[in-house]
């Protein structure tokens, strides 16, 4: 068996796929973009310091920017003239923020994926050595809510980790930036994941990729053999493809309510950074970018294309009305605000029509919420003390284990906001457990837990 | 020399939130309640019309009552209160076909009237509308009419109202000449019943002219075989003797007990019984309807029905014994062999409403467990609770009974029945320590 197969999890949804018009799309340069806003900001942390003044020539890869405060210094990912400092709307986990950013114009040429030359004998390097080279890249994650690389690999450090996983799937609708990345450059993402394995320090290392599409991937097999990484497909049931869940179907292991997956010993980390982390690391090439799906029935152009970090969003999706842009898959994506551009959150750009939710009506239980719920959590209980405000009886119930995966309001026939209105209690529980520390005590005393 | 364009830390505003992902996820499956109380609807329909075609036109007075007393109710009480969780009247349609399945085709019409007021006010207005309420609206309906016809009979005039309206001595069943048009309460009863579809004319020996018992009448007068059943396990002695094996009779299944109606007709539904409870073979393709809608979990009716099953299998009856003495005998279905057993396991269960309860209105979702273990759990407490009723206790609608009785207890089954959520302990919620 070439790949491992591995076990199922409780409730989830068997999505529309809606990946036709894109799977077999070759990753290629963006085109007609003529200007770009760099987000100063890429990680929602402080913002970077530019170095450059209004009207500076800067050429492709120069620095523009100098982070503080554990953020990441900022390149331009194409040749241009700084035109001002302005802002934009950077995608950042659930949430979208308005940051400084600079605008570039007189674009210079919109370059493909270079090709990777090896300058940096990083086989022969220890762990320490690679750590401070990833360092030197000034790279963030490329996840929905990304971060430093540094602190990504600080953190694994700290936890202890002994097992790295690659979050491979992309078990969203419409979403393929990954796939064609593991199509085209399979050998490339293997040898950054033992790079940053290596680095991080950490023993074990698994790669999970989508059963279905296991024959596209011949690049994997000789890479994982090579530095002994363990491949699993696993089937596509959404959502498969959230840390939390793949991590129990891999290891049995549960993140505790409201943990972190650091928290029983397992770092996880996605296809497109490990990409970024060996091209850095073993060519010294800072790709300032990101493969982003363009999808949806009102696009012009589908495809997967290779963006600079700052075009506009609406550009990018070459949509022909003002209708709604979402920026990453359908299930835990948002619509994009206007200003928005791309970051290295934002793995797609659809421009489709969001399913009007329409009117919430009351919840006659019919248990949908419940079947489905990967994390087994009753939500139709969880919105009855929503709507009660019973912030402790949700926690009781274990709302913080919620991983946010969208299935409750996908299935909700009452159309009520199910993940939104669990996603607030969660909130609530981590403010009220600061704001009423003595209730701990009390619920003690009363022996409920 | 410094260049004046180069823009300071200072200057910089930090990130602020703009949006957040509040409407995520941004695609959502097609089905909306409107569809489940709409499909609902159809599949109750189904019974609806077979008792149609059983009872006649009565029925379908009491039907159309019925709906129309509940929407009326519904939208009566919406105009005075604009509570919201009333849901477009479609659940107070379904209540209405649900209340009509469980009454007698016979039922007066002030009956039905008052049976449709108590399900909407009381089973669902007073506790907040759709998804709120707590027994199954249709059911207090039923339960509340039973309670109070024999109490409002002696206040009437004589006449107006029988204070057995809803469980007569003798029920009609259309016979197979007469279905649809017939009138239920024009009805004879043929000497030594042989079954719905047997011919009852005979030659008369003296004039030697054919004689027709049911000349002129268009409906068996049957009693219902639930009050039959009754006698074997209440011990009353006019029926205790009946449980004798007959086997010699031509067209017959083998009959363990020879005074009810064939098994062919408890399932077809030519039985006495409310206008929906009788036909077996409707309710049970209504049923698996909903479970193949995924509107209804095959665990709760199949849990309801085997739990049954096993009571009426297990619980002591009174046989006849030898020189008219009466025994009690434990463990009906071996005692008196497999095949009479089981027989008389299956007109236990066809012979009630237990079909109707385990597949329409123990499965209503606002009064039934979330969890699919706690519908295993109410499935069980109801089909026991009911079959216990209907075999100890002189209770009109037992199975009804018993399945508000268990609609008390969803609360509690959803409270203690919890699924270990994701990255929880074990019984975390029985345990005290947190996490």
């Amino acid at each position: 068996m070439l790949f491992q197969r591995f076990g199922k999890f409780d409730g989830g949804i068997d999505l529309p796929e809606e990946k036709e018009a894109t799977i077999d799309e070759p990753i290629r340069p963006a085109e007609g973009l003529s200007s770009l806003r760099v987000p100063l900001s890429p990680c929602g942390g402080a913002v970077a310091v530019p170095t450059v003044g209004v009207g500076t020539q800067v050429a492709a890869g120069q620095q523009i920017a100098a982070g503080r405060d554990g953020g990441v210094d900022i390149f331009t990912p194409l040749a241009g003239t700084v035109k001002s400092i302005t802002t934009a709307a950077v995608a950042v986990g659930r949430e979208q923020l308005t940051a400084p950013a600079v605008e570039l114009t007189d674009l210079g040429h919109s370059p493909p994926i270079p090709e990777g030359q090896t300058v940096f004998a990083w086989t022969d390097a220890d762990s320490d050595a690679l750590a401070e080279r990833i360092a030197e890249g000034q790279l963030t994650t490329l996840r929905a809510k990304p971060q430093p690389l540094v602190q990504w690999l600080a953190d694994a450090r700290a936890a202890g980790c002994d097992h790295l996983i690659v979050n491979a799937i992309q078990g969203q609708p419409f979403v393929t930036a990954d796939h064609r990345l593991l199509v085209e450059h399979g050998a490339d993402i293997v040898a950054g994941l033992a790079i940053l394995a290596k680095a991080a320090g950490i023993p074990t290392v698994t790669i999970a990729v989508d059963q279905q599409r296991v024959s596209d991937y011949p690049e994997l097999l000789s890479g994982t053999a090579e530095y002994s990484i363990n491949r699993v497909a696993l089937p596509r049931k959404y959502p498969i493809s959230v840390d939390n869940i793949l991590l129990e179907v891999l290891t049995r292991k549960e993140v505790p309510c409201g943990g972190k997956p650091g928290d029983i010993g397992i770092a996880v980390i996605d296809a497109a950074t490990c990409f970024a982390a060996y091209r850095w690391v073993a060519c010294s090439q800072r790709l300032n970018g990101r493969v982003v799906t363009v999808s949806g029935e009102r696009t012009s152009r589908p495809g997967n294309w290779f963006t600079p970090y700052g075009a506009d969003c609406r550009v990018m999706a070459r949509a022909d009305e003002d209708g709604p842009v979402i920026l990453g898959g359908p299930m835990i994506g948002q619509v994009a605000a206007d200003g928005a551009v791309t970051s290295p959150g934002v793995d797609a750009v659809l421009a489709t029509d969001p399913t009007p939710p329409g009117t919430p009506v009351q919840c006659i239980r019919c248990g949908w919420c419940r079947d489905h719920c990967p994390a087994r959590l009753n939500v139709a209980m969880l919105n009855d003390h929503y709507e009660l405000g019973h912030v402790s009886q949700a926690e009781r119930l274990g709302a913080l284990s919620c991983v946010e995966c969208g299935v409750c309001s996908y299935v909700c026939p009452a159309r009520l906001p199910l993940t939104e209105r669990v996603r607030q209690l969660k909130s609530s529980i981590r403010r009220w457990r600061q704001t009423m520390p003595l209730f701990q005590d009390v619920a003690e005393k009363q022996g409920d837990a | 020399m410094k260049s004046p364009a180069v823009t300071t830390a200072q200057s910089l505003p930090d990130p602020q939130v703009l949006s957040a992902a509040d409407q995520s996820p941004l695609l959502r499956a097609p089905e909306k309640v409107h569809h489940i109380l709409s499909v609902t609807i159809a599949a109750a329909c189904l019974p609806l019309l077979a008792g149609i075609v059983l009872f006649g036109w009565q029925a379908a007075l009491v039907a159309m009552l019925s709906i129309t007393a509940c929407g009326l109710t519904e939208w009566l009480y919406f105009r005075v209160t604009h509570t919201p969780a009333m849901l477009g009247r479609t659940h107070a349609y379904l209540t209405g076909v649900l209340l009509a399945l469980t009454l007698p085709p016979t039922t007066p019409w002030f009956i039905v009237i008052i049976a449709a007021v108590f399900a909407i006010l009381v089973g669902k207005a007073i506790f907040g509308g759709v998804g709120h309420f707590l027994w199954q609206p249709a059911l207090v309906g039923r339960f509340a009419v039973a309670v109070i016809v024999p109490a409002l009979a002696p206040l009437l005039p004589a006449g107006t109202l029988s204070p057995d309206a809803l469980s007569p001595e003798k029920w009609g069943v259309l016979t197979p000449q007469a279905l649809l048009l017939g009138n239920v309460e024009n009805t004879a009863k043929p000497e030594n019943y042989q079954g719905w579809q047997h011919d009852y004319k005979y030659k008369n020996a003296k004039t030697g002219r054919t004689v027709n018992p049911l000349e002129g009448k268009d409906a068996y007068a049957l009693e219902h075989p639930a009050d039959t059943l009754a006698g074997l396990s209440r011990g009353q002695p006019r029926y205790s003797s009946l449980a004798r094996v007959r086997t010699d009779l031509p067209n017959r299944p083998p009959a363990a007990l020879t005074s009810m109606p064939p098994m062919w007709d408890m399932f077809i539904g030519a039985r006495p019984g409310g206008l929906g409870e009788t036909c077996a073979v409707i309710i049970i393709i209504a049923g698996l309807y909903l479970i193949y809608r995924n509107y209804v979990k095959w665990q709760l009716p199949f849990a309801f029905l085997a739990s049954a099953m096993i009571v009426a299998a297990v619980a002591p009856v009174h046989f006849a014994g030898p020189n008219k003495s009466v025994e009690i005998v434990f463990f009906p279905l071996l005692s008196e062999g497999f095949e009479v057993g089981y027989t008389y396991v299956n007109y236990q269960v066809l012979s009630g409403s237990m079909l109707l309860a385990a597949f329409l209105l123990a499965t209503e979702m606002t009064s039934c467990p979330v969890t699919t273990g706690g519908q295993i759990i109410f499935g069980i407490g109801g089909g026991a609770a009911a079959m216990l009723l209907t075999l100890y206790l002189d209770t009109p609608i037992p199975a009804y009974i018993a399945v508000l009785g268990m609609n008390t207890f969803t609360p509690t089954i959803d409270a203690i029945w919890r699924p270990r959520v994701f990255g929880q302990r074990h019984l975390a919620w029985l345990l005290k320590s947190r996490r």
